[in-house]
């Protein structure tokens, strides 16, 4: 017998367990599936509102309307997948220090992080991937074409890299309830620093601007999550300056670096709750 | 062959002193004051295996702190233990897999769904094979009585059945070493004496090592022969049940029936008086003068029934822990929160 | 409140202010009457109400000086949405106005809204009231001589005291910094018109909110109730972009309905938009929406105690 636990087949059970919690509460679930929805058509109107008032987001910047649908999919899908698998457990996870209930997820046999962080699904966060696959099909057909598959391909392995960091600053926030005492504000601080994702990177320009820009792709890497799968869905922004070359290489390493830093900071976390909980 | 190994085992804690008023929770922002818990100060104790063995203390004597230590929960501030040969606190799977911790105040099953969920889960982060998996826990379910409840969703079930349902979550996977933090807080009379007897069959055909905390003395003296008192973090007792009435007992209780109306103030030269309800009168008497007061008042006064008793044991250990002289000293530090 | 609404109310809400409200609070004891010695009690009970609201939030000093900080983090990225979007407007049309804003007034815009917001937002007022339906502890306000409206505007008072006096450095240090998006200082009438719009926008806020916590009477759960009424104030309020942007009759709407006082108007009146005897219209009904939701938050707890007692609790 290997000293590791099936950690897919662990997977696959929260995943159904959660589906089967999620299915007794049937009608909260469809309120947060409608909610989530009626929260992105509220979004979507706003950015048609301002493309009523102007062809592009930043002069010369290629964002035009459904350029920015496409974009605006890409923070979905991403959002999506983070809230579904990670949002209710990062959430969980400063409940599971304040009550001391952590003391048996470090019982177990198996990683503590992995448990933590994915041992409730939310499903019902699953309804924005939808919407954002819809969007995305809606936006090529204003445009006019479709993707290469190469283009699909690199866009889902960016995506991915986009969930990943997205998922270390969400561990990284949860664990660091340990040292801040409660944690009820987690989903304001996600908000609040995800915001800086969810629009073009070219929007951050000038004497402010360029070193926000700046801080936000290198230090905290939130503004490549979106910006770089996202501009493999768009033909017209072909890879022009020095950067647009480097930001997808650069992002491979974020994703990595940032899985291992989140990893040291839980690790961190942990050892700290061991020693001063009683 | 001896199980568990504790040398010098402490823990002290930093807890943040919050203080009231407006002025000093500002001062807080700034500076934080801080106190030294010692809630284990050095423990040394060896368990062989298949010993059942109860820790004895108030709250806050550091009964839970030991059980999470040797859970590797939490780390030590110095000393060593070794339980099956692995350090606790190294959490290393190859010893997860070996020990079981329940605590009564706390749940570990998902509340939503059927512990039988919860239970294939185990299943899968055990690694526990499927045959064996669905024979432990047709046999833990039928022992405890509660197979028909397994597809029902945890929040239904009673504070005893969910009990139950915990204690086999923590058994699915034969655990050689079991900790079991108040496992019978809360439960009705019924329900803790069918936790009481499952789990001393289980231990004796298992022979597996339990360590249990109780406040019940019922559970103690239901299923444990070794006792060890802790208080204030250190062991002051370790030995059997009956021993403790012995080594801190130090008086007994003389129920006697008089034929007439005796006054019960006269008797009050024999001892203290703990209860008169005339004819019936209750005294309180040195051990050692037992013999000598007994003889006197049969020789003066008119018995029609007597009686020799050891007084109740709660109420030794709680004099045990509240007499100012004895080893306990204080029993007023509260529990901590967990 | 159910998971999206929590995970969407960061979003939506606009105030690091906790939405619980403290149990302590909700379990208080209030004595009625006018006596001096009832006057006495009286402030005593608003000094502990206001003492507990500042410890309250200074225990938990991490997330505390976190969330004051990042409060102020969606107004960068508004500031570059909209010269982005400026940018293109004028490299195009040539033009430098979106709905009579410029880019200057749209940020001085947002900052204002930020400022009504801390004035009309109740977090946790009609949850809180909703809960304590359904929980029975609003049976206390039934059997003690407490106003139930009453006890929580002085609480709610308090809180935002509380919440002023924490806000305020940050406030300042943000206006400070982004000065030079506002056209200066507007002539005193003006200003007082701002001021009274501000003060008029906490007691709709606030009778709003509870007239809504009241419907907790009828039905059980009313968060996602709640949720969609949040998400319409967050649109229809001006918390978003300015309510001119709204093009033909959804602009007629939006200013037909109440919530736009909560956060548009005290804005615009600041930066000059609204003038003259729009300026009086405007504020009278303001005041006329304060009291229609006076009236209907008395009228819904009398109607909704009655039927509570009726069905015997």
């Amino acid at each position: 017998m290997s000293d590791h636990p099936a950690y897919f087949r662990v997977l696959l059970l929260f995943a159904r367990n959660s589906l089967v919690r999620d299915m007794t509460f049937r009608a909260n679930f469809i309120i947060d599936t409608i909610s989530s929805l009626a929260w992105m058509g509220i979004n979507l109107a706003f950015y048609v509102l301002i493309f009523q008032y102007t062809p592009m987001l930043g002069a010369g910047t290629g964002w035009g309307k459904y350029e920015f649908f496409l974009f605006l999919s890409t923070t979905l899908l991403i959002n999506s997948l983070v809230q579904t698998l990670f949002m209710a457990n990062a959430d969980e996870f400063s409940e599971l220090i304040r009550t001391g209930a952590l003391d048996f997820a470090l019982l177990k046999p198996i990683d503590t992080q992995f448990l933590v962080s994915l041992q409730r699904i939310d499903w019902s966060s699953l309804g924005n991937l939808g919407f954002g696959l819809v969007l995305i099909v809606y936006a090529y057909s204003q445009l006019g074409y479709a993707p290469s598959p190469v283009a699909i391909s690199l866009y889902l392995g960016y995506v991915l890299c986009g969930v990943a960091i997205l998922y270390s600053l969400m561990i990284t926030l949860a664990a660091s309830s340990v040292w801040l005492g409660r944690n009820q504000t987690l989903y304001d601080f996600w908000f609040y620093i995800t915001n800086f994702s969810r629009y073009p990177r070219e929007i951050y320009r000038g004497k402010y601007g360029d070193p926000l820009r700046w801080f936000f792709t290198f230090l905290v890497p939130v503004l490549v999550v979106v910006n770089v799968p996202a501009r493999f869905l768009v033909r017209s922004l072909r890879p022009q300056t020095l950067e647009d070359w480097f930001l997808p290489a650069f992002t491979l390493f974020a994703a990595v670096a940032s899985l291992a830093v989140s990893r040291w900071i839980f690790n961190r976390a942990l050892a700290s709750y061991r020693s001063a909980s009683s | 062959m001896t199980v568990i190994e504790i040398d010098g085992l402490a823990k002290s804690y930093r807890v943040y002193q919050k203080k009231e008023g407006i002025w000093p929770s500002i001062k807080g922002l700034f500076h934080r004051e801080y106190r030294t818990v010692e809630a284990v100060r050095g423990i040394d104790l060896r368990v062989d295996r298949g010993e059942f063995v109860a820790f004895l203390g108030p709250n806050g004597a550091g009964k839970t702190t030991t059980l999470k230590l040797l859970s590797g929960v939490i780390t030590p501030t110095s000393g060593t233990a070794r339980v099956l040969g692995h350090v606790p606190w190294q959490r290393e799977n190859a010893y997860r897999r070996r020990f079981a911790l329940v605590m009564g105040q706390k749940n570990q099953l998902w509340w939503d769904l059927p512990a039988n969920e919860s239970f294939r889960l185990h299943q899968q982060i055990y690694r526990i094979e499927r045959r064996q998996f669905e024979r432990t826990r047709d046999e833990l379910t039928s022992m405890l009585g509660v197979r028909e409840l397994l597809s029902q969703p945890v929040r239904e079930l009673s504070l005893g059945e969910r009990m139950k349902m915990e204690l086999i979550a923590a058994l699915l996977h034969s655990p050689e070493v079991l900790f079991l933090d108040e496992p019978t807080i809360g439960l009705d009379v019924v329900a803790q004496y069918n936790v009481q007897n499952f789990l001393r069959h289980y231990q004796q055909t298992r022979q597996i090592t339990i360590l249990l905390t109780s406040h019940y003395m019922k559970d103690v003296a239901a299923l444990c022969r070794r006792v060890v008192v802790i208080s204030l973090g250190r062991i002051i007792y370790d030995g059997s049940l009956s021993g403790i009435i012995d080594r801190f007992g130090g008086h007994k209780v003389i129920s006697l029936q008089m034929s007439n109306g005796q006054p019960p103030d006269v008797m009050a030269r024999y001892g203290q008086v703990l209860a008169a309800e005339p004819p019936r009168i209750k005294l309180r008497v040195e051990r050692s003068m037992v013999p000598q007061v007994l003889s006197a008042i049969l020789a003066h006064c008119a018995v029609e029934d007597v009686s020799v008793e050891d007084p109740p044991l709660e109420q030794v250990i709680a004099e045990m822990f509240t007499h100012p002289n004895g080893p306990g000293g204080h029993a007023d530090e509260g529990e901590r929160p967990a | 409140m159910s998971r999206a609404s929590r995970k969407l109310s960061a979003e939506v809400a606009d105030s690091p202010e906790s939405g619980e409200s403290s149990k302590s609070l909700w379990g208080g004891h209030l004595e009625g009457g006018w006596s001096w010695q009832a006057f006495r009690s009286r402030a005593a009970i608003w000094w502990t109400i206001l003492r507990i609201s500042i410890e309250e939030r200074l225990v938990y000093r991490g997330d505390f000086a976190l969330g004051t900080l990042m409060r102020f983090l969606p107004i960068v990225t508004q500031i570059f949405l909209w010269g982005a979007v400026f940018s293109a407007i004028e490299a195009t049309a040539g033009s430098s106005q979106v709905a009579g804003y410029s880019y200057r007034d749209f940020i001085a815009y947002y900052l204002l809204t930020m400022l009504s917001r801390a004035f009309s937002s109740m977090p946790g007022l009609a949850s809180g009231i909703a809960r304590s339906i359904r929980d029975g502890t609003v049976k206390k306000y039934l059997i003690q001589p407490v106003d139930m409206l009453g006890f929580l505007l002085l609480y709610r008072v308090a809180h935002k005291l509380v919440y002023y006096l924490v806000a305020a450095g940050p406030f300042a240090l943000v206006f400070y910094l982004c000065r030079g998006f506002f056209p200066g200082w507007p002539d005193p009438l003006t200003l007082a018109a701002f001021v009274a719009s501000l003060g008029m926008a906490f007691l709709l806020g606030f009778f709003l909110e509870a007239t809504l916590g009241m419907i907790g009477f009828w039905f059980l759960e009313v968060s996602s109730l709640l949720f969609v009424y949040m998400l319409f104030s967050y649109f229809f309020s001006g918390h978003m972009f300015p309510i001119d942007m709204l093009p033909g009759i959804l602009g007629t709407i939006v200013h037909a309905l109440p919530l736009q006082y909560l956060a548009y108007f005290p804005s615009a009146v600041f930066l000059g938009k609204v003038t003259g005897p729009a300026l009086a219209w405007g504020l009278a009904t303001q005041l006329g929406w304060v009291v229609f939701f006076i009236v209907a938050s008395r009228r819904t707890f009398h109607l909704g105690v009655r039927r509570y007692s009726g069905f015997g609790g």
